[in-house]
C-alpha cells in the first residue's frame, strides 16, 4: 500500500449527510463512491477499502458495486478518460470504428493511459444515448454526440487545450445537482 | 382449504409459501439454479418460469366468473413467472412444461442462454455426474447450440481461498455462494463482479476466501465453478459410494456423507439434518477424511525390549493383556475412557473392567473455550463428550490425570482411543513404569509410548453412536470395510458401481486400504476368558444400553436412523454428577 487515503472530518460531515438521505447504508454506497471518486480521482482498492470502513459495509460488496460500472475508476486515470459506447447501437453506427480512430490517434488501446497522463480510453456498455450513436462520455460528464473523425480531432484538440466540450444532451452528475450537500 | 391448481391436478395447502417449493415438497418436477430453501429468493437464473393465472372475481357477486362450459374465466400473468418467488394463492392456477408449450420452450431457451458461456468441458469438470446444469439440460434443454462466436474467457482454476478453486468461466451467476456468505455463515466474504457475460464472484481486492465454512459453497454450487482444492481430480462422483456418518472432529456432530471408493475416504459433504446442522459443516470436518485413511494402526503393536513397537498377533495381543490383568490388582488399574470413542466402545470399556473390579473410571474432555463460534464449531473438540459422562466417567484435567500416571499407584494404564499427549495442556509425562495399553485408531504420540497397541475401528469402519453437545444421539455407519467385514455381506454397507462389478483382483483395488482393526467392544468380547459378553454387533451392545442405562431408554439403532438422531433428556448445563446415571448390570 504505496499511498493512503482517508476522509477528514469535512468529508465525514459530508458521508453523514449522504447516510441521512437513506433508510440503510447500502443505499449511500453510490453517492459516498462517487464523493470518493471526485476526491481521490479514482475508487482503487484502497479507497473501496476506505469506503468500507467508513460506511461499515463488506468490502467485497464496495468491489461488487464498483466493478459493475464502468464510472468507477479501479485505478488512476488520465485527466481526461474518454468512455467510448460500442453498445449495440452506437456498434451498428460505427462505434467500434470511432474507438479504433481514437486508439490509433493517441497511441494507446482501450483501457490504457497515454503516457503522458492526459487521455484514458475505455470502450464501455450503453451510455443510454443509442439516438446520438456513435458517442462518447468525457470524464464521467459531457457526451460528445454524433461523432466523426473530424469531431473527434476537435474534441482532443480542445480537450489538450483546456477547452471542455459544451453539453450536448447531458444532464449535469447526478450528485452536483443536489443542494443539499452544498 | 385453499386449493391450488398445478397441470389440470388440484392440491390443498395450509401454509403460506412459494410455489416452487410447493411443488417440490409435493414431488412435482420444476427446473431450477439459484433457488435454495435456505437462502433468500433472488429468481436470477429464471430457469423455473410456469404459467401463472388466477381465476376472475366478480366483484358484485362475489363469485368466480364461469365461461359457457361452466369452467372458471383464467386471467393469466402478462409473462411467465418464477414459480421459486410466486406466493401461493388460493385458486391458483399454474402451469408447467407438462401441460404448456410456451414454458416448455422458455426452459429450453433459457438454458440455451446459460449455456453460450459455459465452457461445456464436463469430461473433466469435478462436478460431472452431480451437476444440476448437465442434469437439467439433459432433461430439459435445447439438443444443442445455435452460438456460433467465441465464448467469454474468464480466470479458470483460480485460488478463491485455501480450500476453494473457482472456474469463472463455468459459473451461471446463480449467487448461491455470495448468499451463503451473506446469510448463512456471514462472512460477506463474496461478490459477484464486473456485469453482464463478465460477471462471477469474487472476493475484495487482496482478501481471501477463508471463511471456516467456504467449502459449502462448493456443495450449493450448482455448476462446476467452485470446487474443493483438495478433492478436485481425486475421483468421478459415479465410482465412489456414498454413506451416512457423523462429524467426529467436533461436539456438534454434524451429519455427513462419507464418500469412498476402494475403501477411502475421499470426501466428507454434510447431510440434511434440521435438528442439528441443516444443509451445513464446517470445513475442519472435512479434512477428518485424513485421519480415517492416514497413519492408522495396522494389527495390534507390541514393546518388546526397548522402545520399538513390533506388529504382533491379535491372539498374541489378547494373551499379554490377560497376563498383565491377571497379576494386577484392580486397584492397580487406571483406566480411561475417551470422548472420541462411540458409546458403544466406551461401555464396552467400563463393563469390562468393572467386572474386572475396577471401580474408578476417568475421561479428559477436549473442551477449548473460545474455538466454537456458535454455529457449528462448537468449543468440544471431541464428538461423544457427553455420552462419555453420561456412562459415568468421572471427569478429570490432563494434570490430574498425568500426576496419577506418574505416582507408583497404577501398575497397568488402559486407555480407550484418546491421543492424550498430543493435547495442549498434556505436561510432558510419559507412562513410567506402568503398563500401558492404548485402543487406538491413528499412530500418535501416545500410541507410540504405549507397551501395547490395539487397533480399532474409526467412525468411517463402525456402526456407532455418539452424544453430541446437545445430548443428541446419532449414529454412524460403516464406509470403509476392514480386514474382517464385507460390504457384500454386510447389508448395511453402501456398494457403489466399482464394488458391484469390480472383483479385488482388478488393479484398482488396494487390500492396504483395508485396516487390520476391530471394533473396541469386540475386542473386550475377545478378550474374556470367561465369554461372558453375547453381543454380536454394535446394535445389540446399544440395545443392551438402552435396556439398562434409564438415560437411554428408547434408543435403537432404528430410532437414531428414522429421526435423525435422538435427543436424549439432559440439559446441557446440569453439572455431570448429578446427571440421572446407574451403574449398568454386572
Amino acid at each position: 500500500m504505496a499511498e493512503s487515503f482517508s476522509f477528514d472530518g469535512k468529508d465525514l460531515e459530508v458521508i453523514r449527510k449522504i447516510l441521512s438521505r437513506y433508510p440503510h447504508k447500502e443505499a449511500a454506497i453510490l453517492p459516498v463512491l462517487w464523493y470518493a471518486q471526485d476526491k481521490f480521482g479514482h475508487t482503487s482498492p484502497d479507497v473501496q477499502h476506505l469506503v468500507a470502513r467508513t460506511l461499515d459495509v463488506p468490502e467485497a460488496h464496495i468491489h461488487g458495486v464498483v466493478s459493475f460500472y464502468t464510472q468507477f475508476y479501479e485505478k488512476p486515470m488520465g485527466r481526461h478518460v474518454l468512455d467510448v459506447c460500442t453498445c449495440l447501437s452506437c456498434q451498428v453506427c460505427g462505434g467500434y470504428d470511432m474507438l479504433s480512430y481514437i486508439e490509433d490517434k493517441l497511441g494507446i488501446r482501450a483501457g490504457e493511459t497515454t503516457p503522458d497522463g492526459q487521455f484514458s480510453l475505455q470502450s464501455v456498455e450503453c451510455l443510454g444515448a443509442c439516438g446520438y450513436a456513435p458517442m462518447l462520455q468525457v470524464t464521467n460528464k459531457q457526451y460528445v454526440n454524433h461523432l466523426t473523425p473530424e469531431k473527434i480531432d476537435r474534441l482532443i484538440d480542445d480537450l489538450k487545450a483546456g477547452i471542455e466540450p459544451s453539453f450536448e444532451s447531458m444532464p449535469p452528475k447526478q450528485h452536483e445537482k443536489d443542494n443539499r450537500l452544498s | 382449504m385453499p386449493e391450488i391448481f398445478i397441470d389440470y391436478q388440484r392440491f390443498e395447502f395450509e401454509q403460506p409459501g412459494k410455489v416452487l417449493q410447493f411443488m417440490l415438497d409435493a414431488g412435482l418436477d420444476l427446473p431450477f439454479f439459484c433457488y435454495h430453501p435456505c437462502l433468500s429468493i433472488p429468481a436470477n437464473c429464471r430457469q423455473c418460469v410456469v404459467k401463472a393465472g388466477m381465476p376472475v372475481l366478480n366483484r358484485e357477486k362475489g363469485t368466480f366468473e364461469l365461461d359457457d362450459k361452466g369452467e372458471r374465466i383464467i386471467r393469466y400473468f402478462p409473462k411467465l413467472m418464477t414459480a421459486c418467488s410466486l406466493d401461493l394463492t388460493d385458486g391458483m392456477v399454474i402451469h408447467t412444461h407438462h401441460s404448456d408449450p410456451l414454458v416448455k420452450q422458455a426452459q429450453a431457451d433459457n438454458l440455451e442462454f446459460i449455456l453460450i458461456n459455459h465452457p461445456l468441458d464436463c469430461p473433466i469438470c469435478d462436478q460431472a455426474g452431480e451437476c444440476p446444469l448437465q442434469i437439467l439440460t439433459y432433461k430439459y434443454g435445447p439438443e444443442g447450440s445455435r452460438f456460433e462466436h467465441k465464448k467469454v474467457h474468464k480466470p479458470k482454476a483460480f485460488r478463491l481461498g485455501p480450500r476453494v478453486v473457482l472456474d469463472a468461466e463455468r459459473c451461471i451467476n446463480c449467487t448461491r455462494c455470495v448468499r451463503f456468505t451473506d446469510e448463512i455463515s456471514k462472512s460477506h466474504q463474496l461478490t459477484i463482479v464486473s456485469r453482464g457475460d463478465k460477471n462471477y464472484p469474487l472476493t475484495a481486492h487482496g482478501q481471501e476466501f477463508d471463511d471456516p465454512y467456504s467449502l459449502n459453497t462448493v456443495d450449493i454450487c450448482p455448476v462446476g465453478a467452485l470446487t474443493s482444492a483438495d478433492f478436485r481430480f481425486k475421483a468421478r462422483v459415479w465410482e465412489m459410494n456414498q454413506t451416512p456418518g457423523i462429524d467426529i472432529t467436533n461436539g456438534k456432530g454434524c451429519n455427513t456423507y462419507l464418500w469412498t471408493r476402494d475403501n477411502l475416504v475421499l470426501r466428507i459433504t454434510p447431510r440434511q439434518n434440521d435438528h442439528v446442522n441443516s444443509h451445513w459443516m464446517p470445513d475442519s470436518g472435512r479434512l477428518a477424511y485424513q485421519r480415517f485413511n492416514e497413519n492408522r494402526v495396522h494389527r495390534p503393536h507390541i514393546k518388546l525390549d526397548g522402545n520399538d513397537q513390533v506388529r504382533t498377533s491379535w491372539n498374541n495381543a489378547i494373551l499379554t493383556l490377560r497376563e498383565q490383568l491377571e497379576k494386577t490388582e484392580a486397584s492397580e488399574i487406571l483406566a480411561i475412557g475417551s470422548p472420541h470413542a462411540p458409546v458403544e466402545d466406551n461401555y464396552a470399556f467400563r463393563k469390562f473392567f468393572k467386572m474386572h473390579g475396577v471401580s474408578e473410571f476417568f475421561f479428559v474432555p477436549d473442551i477449548r473455550p473460545g474455538s466454537g463460534d456458535g454455529f457449528l464449531l462448537s468449543d468440544d473438540q471431541t464428538p461423544n463428550t457427553n455420552g462419555v459422562r453420561l456412562l459415568d466417567f468421572k471427569e478429570t484435567t490432563c494434570k490430574n490425570l498425568s500426576s496419577k500416571i506418574q505416582g507408583d499407584k497404577y501398575k497397568l494404564i488402559v486407555l480407550l482411543d484418546d491421543s492424550l499427549f498430543d493435547r495442549p495442556d498434556w505436561p510432558a509425562i510419559d507412562p513410567g513404569n506402568s503398563y500401558f495399553t492404548v485402543w487406538a485408531t491413528n499412530h500418535t504420540p501416545t500410541t507410540a509410548a504405549a507397551h501395547l497397541v490395539i487397533p480399532v475401528t474409526c467412525a468411517a469402519e463402525h456402526a456407532a453412536s455418539y452424544v453430541n453437545v446437545d445430548g443428541r444421539i446419532q449414529r454412524t455407519v460403516a464406509a470403509k470395510e476392514t480386514r474382517y467385514t464385507n460390504r457384500r455381506l454386510n447389508l448395511e454397507m453402501s456398494m457403489g458401481r466399482l464394488d458391484h462389478y469390480g472383483t479385488q483382483f482388478d488393479n484398482w483395488v488396494d487390500e492396504k486400504n483395508r485396516i487390520d482393526c476391530i471394533p473396541a467392544w469386540e475386542f473386550f468380547k475377545k478378550l474374556d476368558a470367561e465369554a461372558r459378553f453375547d453381543w454380536n454387533s454394535s446394535r445389540e451392545v446399544l440395545n443392551e444400553i438402552s435396556r439398562t442405562l434409564p438415560v437411554f431408554e428408547g434408543v435403537s439403532y432404528e430410532r437414531m436412523d428414522t429421526l435423525l438422531g435422538v435427543p436424549l433428556s439432559i440439559s446441557r448445563n446440569t453439572p455431570v454428577d448429578q446427571k440421572k446415571t446407574i451403574e449398568p448390570k454386572p
